[in-house]
């Protein structure tokens, strides 16, 4: 078999293989999903250190082929999603509130083939199909994650979502496809589409519309911190976490340099898109109370940062994007991970009833921090150096206020973290606390793996740069510069004062809150004009989806029973009562009399004699 | 006169003379007599047509202009039907059995003679032969309905026999001739038609009565109702059919509606025919007598045959002349069925009855094929017939007609449906209670009769032959 197939074949003839197995086989399924994932990242691996190749089959017919192309970005894509599928099913080995072991490792092997299609995939429509072949595995994997109504209303809401914006997505190829010519996003490459005229605008905003709803941004993120709360904790470090994040990010990235010449309009839009979504989400993260829900919120704000990224459009900012949807992946990842260990070891993410755990947990508090201090940007871990090429590439493009929003999400995001980690790891410990221990092995090694890929890509952030960000640029045909290097310049000195300002607010926010770690956001939650947008935001006014369900849907559905009522009043009512009243009256009119019948036929015997004579002859 | 058929109409006419003396002495003789000649000219039209070397040979070997004599087998089978059913149905006591079965045979004779015929003048005779022996029959069991029906029957067409001499004079004054031949060369002449249309038109509004196309309808539903109950099954199902549908589409062919002369009346009949469909649809739906409702069905079929003549074409035409064979079958099966329900339970009010499908199951069996043939079901014999002539409406151009037609055609569907719900399916009711099968012999025509008509369906390939060639020969 061809290499590149492995990736894609195998997790999917695994995940076949699964569903024959009995439920009550104890860890064979396990071994099955990490051997098939292990397998698949070995593929990648050697994938990735092999040359670009291609592998086509003729499809669908004559002018759509079935191209699966290596190219760096993709084999660096791909190498990604295998690394994470393998680190989430050796996590999910031991963790039993995961939902039924079957159907999540079966999800789990389905999504990684799913999206190992996507990343290799060169043709648009192959692309799509994988695309919306994940749609169906978002579904069935929140839902089947816990046996709740919960469970499913949030599988539906997943669903609705990006099954609309991935309808926009195909909307959109098919309209790039026709106005390029071809599906090929190689071929389009060589020649990029203007956004000179309205239709190219519309595609281009379509794509960006499926993109950016996979990777979760504003305003299309309002399911993930619901699946947070109501889906297991593997499934949003792995799919909302990592998958989605990089998948969405790639195909942005694809959209917006390989596929499109954008203006400085668009590149305003993005931007501001990106600026958006890491303030409204960091807002929202920052006042949660809930492990995950929090993860879940800056899940949707480091999409900011790589959306403003890549919306800089020139090469370090582009860059910075790509390296910080990999740093994401990682550490959020990570996180995601850790509110795991801690759910299973404690049995709540609620922050007010945690504390003290790293004492207990010392490994998983050890992650913790690294990823955290990771995400908030400190130097010198990996979302320091991704950061900071966001922060160049935004003021070289001379809009300085999309730095300052960049900052101050920046800001935002430690301070919630010293108030998550503060909350959950040191402080008071419970009583019922007290005999929490280590979470299992399994569960900490993928842990382990992923925050010392924290450290590595950090303290070495040269490599990854040389490895992986630096031949992906060259794969969209970008000239850039030397990428890496620790610069002690003004940036390093403004992160130094945003650390310094949220560990002043976290002081500050402790004594206001009596000292409790999980009431120092009340501050800013309860500040004047906030707090009335926080209440708003927690009935979910904002919520595009749910205002949708709430008024639009039941509207339109009451406009359209109305409708079918009306429709079976004219195909129902109206004909029987019609055809009721004529044969009504056409039975009373026979009513056996003679005279009645005659004065008839003669009527009819004159009007047709006059007629013939009229029409016929005698003229 | 197509000498070859003579003997169609002769030999029947012969055996109706026989009778009266032959069964003075047998009563049963009578049956014998008139079952026997019946059958033996079916046997006879058999041989002709559906021996394996005329088959093959797509029919080009039948004599005459074929239609005759597909219409004669027609009339045969319908009275052979009629016959058998009433040598067990009717009271071994009446009176006038005798007269009965010699009527039969008269009438059969006189229908012959309708389709045998190549002028009009002996077409007429005949035709009013047909009027006589029908008033007769239906007075059979001289009950006070069959009495007022046959007075109905008289004199709403005895104005038509009125209209169809006045026509023929018309036509003598200007063509000199009454042959068919004639009226077919001077229409296939560039001559102005004007006076010999008029003729025509007068003609064809008699027949029109005769048939009982709306508006000229009202006598039909009495008639039918009122006349004794297998005289029903042979008035509604061969002979007003052969009086009036038959002459009709006779003069559509002659006319040369297909070739545009003659326009206006064409017009004008298939306004009428399309008024026929849609009343006697509508009607039918709410009536609450079996019988009378099969009359209303009757007059909407006619409709369909009207239409498909007034169009002309010579798919129309093909069209025509199936359904009216479709017609006789089918219909008479349901008035057979009904007369059967009057004997068996002792009345055909819809209302009364229920629920008899278990008592009764060849009954309501046969009266389901029938019904779904009617309504053109595929692949029943009904569906070909009435698939022709929406086809031919829809290529010639007359879109809204094909519409309705079909539309209607769900009615038809509909009241049926009604009727079998309310007579055969659902609960018993008390009437139907002491209501057992009736006996073989009475059912045999019936399930004759329905095998007919799926045979004709499932066949409609080699008959489809038959009818063009037929087709082509009267048309060109």
């Amino acid at each position: 078999m061809n290499l590149i197939l492995i990736p894609i074949v195998l997790p999917l003839v695994s995940a076949f293989a699964l569903l024959c197995m009995s439920e009550r086989t104890k860890y064979l399924k396990e071994v099955l999903a990490v051997g098939a994932a292990l397998v698949s990242l070995l593929a990648a691996a050697n994938i990735f250190l092999l040359p670009p190749t291609a592998l086509s089959y003729s499809w669908l017919g004559s002018g759509i082929s079935f191209t699966l192309k290596t190219d760096n970005l993709s084999a660096f894509l791909l190498l990604a999603v295998s690394l994470f599928s393998a680190a989430i099913s050796v996590y999910s080995f031991s963790l039993p509130a995961k939902g039924p072991a079957k159907w999540f490792l079966f999800n789990l092997l389905m999504t990684q083939a799913f999206a190992a299609g996507v990343a290799l995939a060169d043709n648009m429509v192959a692309m799509l199909f994988f695309w919306e072949g994940l749609l169906v595995f978002l579904y069935t994997f929140i839902a089947l994650s816990q046996p709740t109504h919960a469970a499913k209303r949030t599988a539906m809401k997943a669903f609705l979502i990006n099954a609309v914006t991935d309808l926009c997505l195909l909307a959109g190829v098919v309209i790039t496809g026709y106005i390029a010519g071809t599906f090929s996003m190689s071929e389009i490459s060589h020649n990029k589409l203007t956004l000179d005229y309205s239709w190219s605008i519309f595609a281009y905003v379509l794509l960006l519309v499926g993109a950016v709803s996979k990777a979760g941004a504003f305003p299309f993120h309002t399911w993930i911190p619901d699946a947070a709360t109501d889906s297991s904790a593997p499934f949003m470090a792995y799919v909302p976490a990592a998958i989605d994040k990089l998948l969405g990010i790639y195909f942005l990235t694809r959209a917006s340099v390989y596929l499109f010449a954008l203006d400085g309009k668009m590149q305003l839009v993005l931007m501001t898109l990106g600026a958006v979504t890491i303030l409204v989400a960091v807002m929202m993260a920052f006042v949660q109370k809930d492990y995950k829900r929090l993860l879940s919120y800056h899940a949707v704000s480091q999409t900011g940062y790589m959306i403003l990224g890549i919306g800089t459009l020139n090469p370090i900012g582009i860059a910075g994007g790509l390296f910080h949807m990999i740093n994401n992946a990682v550490f959020k990842s990570c996180l995601f991970m850790t509110a795991g260990a801690v759910e299973r070891q404690t049995g709540t993410n609620d922050l007010s009833k945690l504390g003290g755990l790293f004492r207990s947990m010392p490994v998983t508090g050890v992650c913790f921090l690294i990823a955290a201090v990771s995400i908030s940007g400190i130097a010198p871990l990996n979302g320091f150096f991704s950061k900071e090429l966001i922060y160049k590439g935004t003021l070289e493009t001379g809009y300085k206020v999309f730095f300052l929003a960049a900052e101050i999400g920046s800001f935002l995001t430690l301070a919630s973290f010293l108030k998550l980690g503060h909350a959950a790891f040191f402080g008071k410990r419970p009583e019922n606390l007290k005999e929490t221990k280590e979470a299992p092995f399994s569960m900490l090694l993928p842990m382990l793996a992923l925050a010392g890929i924290c450290a590595a890509f950090g303290f070495g952030a040269r490599l990854p740069l040389e490895w992986f960000i630096s031949p992906s640029l060259t794969a969209l045909n970008i000239q850039h510069g030397v990428l890496s290097g620790f610069h002690p310049d003004k940036l390093y000195f403004i992160s130094v004062i945003v650390i310094l300002a949220a560990v002043i607010n976290h002081m500050v926010g402790l004594s206001a809150g009596g000292g409790k770690a999980c009431k120092a956001s009340d501050h800013i939650h309860y500040a004047p004009v906030l707090k009335e947008t926080y209440a708003l935001a927690e009935r979910r006014a904002f919520d595009l989806y749910e205002q949708t369900m709430d008024h639009a849907v039941p509207f339109a559905s009451k406009l359209l029973y109305r409708a079918d009522r009306f429709l079976d009043w004219a195909t129902d009512t109206l004909p029987s009562g019609a055809a009721g009243f004529f044969s009504g009256a056409f039975s009373r009119f026979h009513n056996g009399s003679y005279p009645l019948y005659m004065a008839l036929t003669l009527a009819g015997t004159v009007i047709y004699i006059l007629l013939a004579a009229s029409n016929g002859g005698l003229r | 006169m197509d000498k070859g058929l003579l003997a169609y109409l002769l030999i029947p006419l012969f055996a109706a003379v026989i009778i009266p003396f032959a069964a003075r002495c047998r009563r049963k003789l009578a049956d014998i007599i008139a079952a026997v000649t019946l059958l033996a000219g079916l046997a006879n039209l058999a041989w002709l047509v559906l021996r394996p070397s005329v088959i093959n040979g797509g029919f080009a070997d039948i004599p005459g202009d074929g239609l005759s004599l597909l219409l004669v087998a027609t009339i045969y089978l319908i009275g052979l039907c009629v016959t058998f059913f009433s040598a067990w149905f009717m009271d071994e006591e009446l009176p006038n059995r005798p007269a009965y079965y010699s009527l039969i045979l008269v009438s059969v004779a006189a229908m012959t003679g309708v389709v045998t015929t190549s002028d009009f003048f002996t077409l007429y005779v005949f035709i009013e032969v047909l009027a006589v022996t029908t008033f007769a029959l239906i007075t059979t069991d001289e009950s006070a309905g069959g009495i007022e029906g046959a007075l109905k029957y008289f004199f709403l067409t005895f104005p038509a026999s009125a209209l169809i001499i006045a026509g023929l004079a018309v036509l003598l004054l200007t063509l000199g001739s009454l042959s068919f031949e004639n009226l077919r060369i001077f229409m296939a002449s560039d001559i102005p038609s004007g006076p010999v249309t008029f003729g025509a038109a007068l003609m064809l509004l008699g027949f029109l009565i005769k048939s009982g196309v709306v508006p000229f309808h009202a006598w039909t539903p009495d008639a039918y109702q009122g006349a004794y109950a297998p005289v029903s099954a042979h008035l509604a199902g061969i002979v007003t059919k052969i009086s009036g549908v038959y002459a009709i589409v006779k003069l559509a062919t002659l006319l040369r509606f297909f070739d545009g002369r003659a326009q206006g009346l064409s017009g004008m009949l298939m306004f009428l025919g399309m008024l026929s469909i849609a009343v006697g649809a509508l009607a039918a739906l709410r009536q609450k007598d079996f019988k009378r409702m099969l009359a209303f069905s009757s007059i909407s079929q006619v409709g369909y045959i009207v239409l498909a003549a007034g169009l002309g074409t010579p798919l129309a035409i093909m069209g025509a002349v199936f359904h009216l064979v479709n017609h006789a079958t089918f219909k008479t099966v349901l008035f057979l069925n009904s007369a059967s329900l009057e004997r068996s339970a002792g009345t055909t009010d819809m209302d009364k009855l229920g629920g008899l499908e278990h008592s009764m199951p060849w009954t309501s069996w046969t009266s389901v094929v029938a019904l779904l043939s009617t309504a053109g079901v595929p692949p029943l014999s009904g569906f070909w017939s009435k698939l022709l002539i929406i086809l031919a409406l829809w290529e010639s151009g007359f879109k809204t007609y094909a519409v309705l037609a079909l539309l209607f055609s769900i009615v038809t569907l509909a009241y049926f449906m009604v009727m079998q719900r309310k007579v055969f399916f659902g609960l018993k009711t008390r009437a139907a209670e002491n209501s057992p099968e009736v006996s073989a012999p009475l059912l045999a025509p019936v399930v004759l009769l329905s095998a007919v008509i799926v045979a004709l369906g499932l066949l409609f390939p080699y008959f489809y032959t038959y009818v063009r060639v037929v087709t082509e020969r009267i048309i060109l």
